[in-house]
């Protein structure tokens, strides 16, 4: 408890061990803690265990060079910018990352479990489908369903006939603890209160639900401020762990109220994704190529970032061309 | 000055505006609609300037009838939020409104679709050892599990309209009875959490509906199309037995309201 610890991105990364359960801030391609994920190939982690309740261009950038090992999740791809996640994919097809699917909200179920210290959350969401045939269920397929691994639930699911008003069947998630939580957030006050503009996503979950919680934020303000008005707050500074203060740290996702989605920048990265040379190429020019986030951004340079800088009016620019007129 | 609201003449409109209008021409006045992202977003928004004002819209990522003044391209965009009631996250969007019964209507997409209205939105082949991988469920079997009304903008291609999809991604009329595996009506899976179900297919060719049995008939057909055309382009015998009529084209207002106040930058209205 007490004072979240001020740390470089480097000191960040370097405390995810491999084989490690991980967790994410963000929504696809809204506020990922992305200097991280890039910081986390440069250090080469392995055998990631991922939990996220969607996937995003973060994904794909540590299923292309190589960090993960497990996926549990719903979705992948770039919304509007890169219809499919093809690292994830091939990976899929190819049998090198066990993909184990759930609905969204059947993920929101999981951790919302692990936030709440609840072994598990009913549901009546997406009864029917094959999310739930359990000669899909790739964890127990591949034996990891033993106990042996204290991140991985004994069984995917169970069902249970309501005991109170008789509803029927329902569906009980298993609560996932992560052993990290990776957060973006716009504002990290001196100890440690956190805040983000607009949408919460399941960020308030993710920070709950991991054993450690490591927040990217992209300013450190006063607490004092952040406590003028605490219903815009989300998270205490006792839950945090580690802060790392990083301007521009969710490029090229979007940052309400400071920056939109590069989308430039994902278009280029999902052609490249369609083959592992075209990764490899990309990953040495943006991940390789640079040696830090001041490089990346120097790279980036001054005129696309502004272009992609928030009106502070409405929280997202107008200045970027999203369409065809 | 009544011009506006007369119908579109084949050539004065694209197929992509008349499925967003068919689409809009779904939701009702005062439905609460949970839609995804493209089509729907632009479906539902012309609804709200047209015959559904008092429509409301919920997106995934969390904001809970937002009023934007720019489309947004992902529902997790920062534009969904613009004067919204709530900016709030999942967990309200998808058990405060959703599981809770508030939402009226689905509005969503798909890769495949079988007669009964199951939806593949994640492999081609075995799950287990795919051909290849779609994007995965998001939240599309959810929202269409729980609303009470659910609509689908489709592509029409025969490899899209299967009699069996590889994977139910998402639930229709007739579904599998986990652990088992056996078929079964959707109520007898759902029991009191029974709402409804997916109500209409709209593609570039037709808009379909579901008959008492679950099973998919051919209700309208565009502008231009024959109820063969349609039948030629669907991998199951599609009943076109009881075809109403044409689909009505868009209006001039339609055409306007979408391309000057829904989509004036050109981002899923090319």
């Amino acid at each position: 408890m007490g004072k979240p610890e001020r740390i470089t991105l480097q000191e960040a990364a370097s405390l995810i061990k491999d084989g490690d359960l991980l967790t994410f801030s963000g929504f696809t391609i809204w506020r990922r803690p992305m200097a991280l994920v890039y910081e986390l190939v440069r250090q080469g982690k392995k055998n990631l265990h991922l939990f996220e309740v969607n996937g995003g261009t973060h994904t794909e950038v540590l299923a292309g060079a190589g960090c993960i090992k497990i996926w549990e999740s719903c979705w992948v791809g770039h919304e509007l910018y890169g219809k499919l996640g093809e690292l994830v994919a091939a990976r899929q097809v190819k049998g090198t990352i066990i993909t184990e699917d759930y609905s969204h909200a059947q993920c929101v179920a999981r951790l919302l479990a692990g936030a709440y210290g609840i072994p598990f959350f009913p549901t009546a969401l997406s009864m029917g489908t094959d999310i739930l045939n359990p000669e899909f269920d790739m964890l127990g397929k591949a034996g990891l369903r033993d106990g042996s691994n204290p991140k991985i639930p004994l069984k995917k699911y169970d069902m249970i006939e309501d005991p109170f008003y008789n509803m029927g069947e329902l569906l009980l998630m298993p609560a996932v603890n992560p052993n990290w939580a990776l957060i973006y957030a716009s504002q990290v006050g001196d100890e440690g209160t956190v805040r983000v503009n607009a949408q919460t996503y399941t960020d308030i979950e993710a920070i709950k639900a991991a054993d450690k919680v490591i927040v990217l934020a992209e300013e450190i303000v006063p607490d004092s401020y952040l406590r003028q008005e605490p219903k815009l707050n989300i998270a205490t500074g006792y839950a945090i762990d580690y802060v790392v203060e990083l301007p521009w740290a969710a490029h090229p996702t979007g940052s309400q109220g400071y920056y939109d989605v590069d989308a430039d920048f994902i278009r280029a990265f999902y052609s490249a994704s369609k083959s592992q040379e075209g990764f490899d190429k990309w990953a040495d020019e943006w991940i390789f190529g640079v040696k830090n986030h001041e490089e990346y951004l120097a790279k980036l340079g001054i005129t696309r970032l502004e272009k992609l800088r928030a009106n502070s009016a409405l929280g997202y620019s107008r200045r970027v061309k999203r369409g065809t007129r | 000055m009544s011009a506006k609201n007369e119908y579109a003449k084949p050539g004065e409109y694209k197929p992509i505006d008349l499925l967003a209008v068919a689409a809009a021409r779904e939701v009702r006045d005062g439905d609460v609609v949970f839609a995804g992202t493209g089509l729907p977003m632009l479906a539902i928004m012309l609804a709200q300037l047209s015959h559904a004002p008092n429509a409301v819209c919920i997106y995934e990522a969390g904001s809970i009838d937002g009023r934007p003044i720019d489309l947004p391209t992902s529902v997790g965009d920062a534009r969904c939020a613009y004067q919204a009631a709530m900016a709030a996250g999942l967990t309200e969007a998808f058990y405060g409104q959703l599981h809770n019964g508030y939402v009226d209507l689905g509005f969503l997409g798909g890769a495949e679709i079988d007669k009964y209205g199951n939806v593949n939105t994640t492999v081609v082949g075995n799950y287990a050892s795919p051909k290849k991988r779609f994007t995965g469920s998001g939240g599309n079997p959810d929202i269409n599990s729980l609303a009470r009304r659910s609509v689908y903008i489709m592509v029409q291609e025969k490899r899209r309209f299967k009699e069996h999809v590889d994977y139910i991604t998402s639930p229709g009329w007739r579904i599998k009875k986990w652990p088992s595996g056996e078929w079964a009506h959707r109520k007898d899976v759902y029991h009191k959490y029974f709402r409804g179900g997916i109500e209409a297919v709209i593609t570039n060719m037709g808009v379909f509906r579901f008959d008492e049995q679950g099973i998919m008939y051919l209700d309208t057909v565009h502008p231009g199309f024959s109820a063969e055309d349609v039948k030629n382009n669907v991998d199951f015998d599609l009943n076109i037995s009881r075809v109403s009529g044409e689909t009505k084209p868009p209006t001039y207002l339609d055409i306007e309201l979408l391309y000057t106040k829904v989509d004036p930058e050109g981002i899923f209205l090319p």
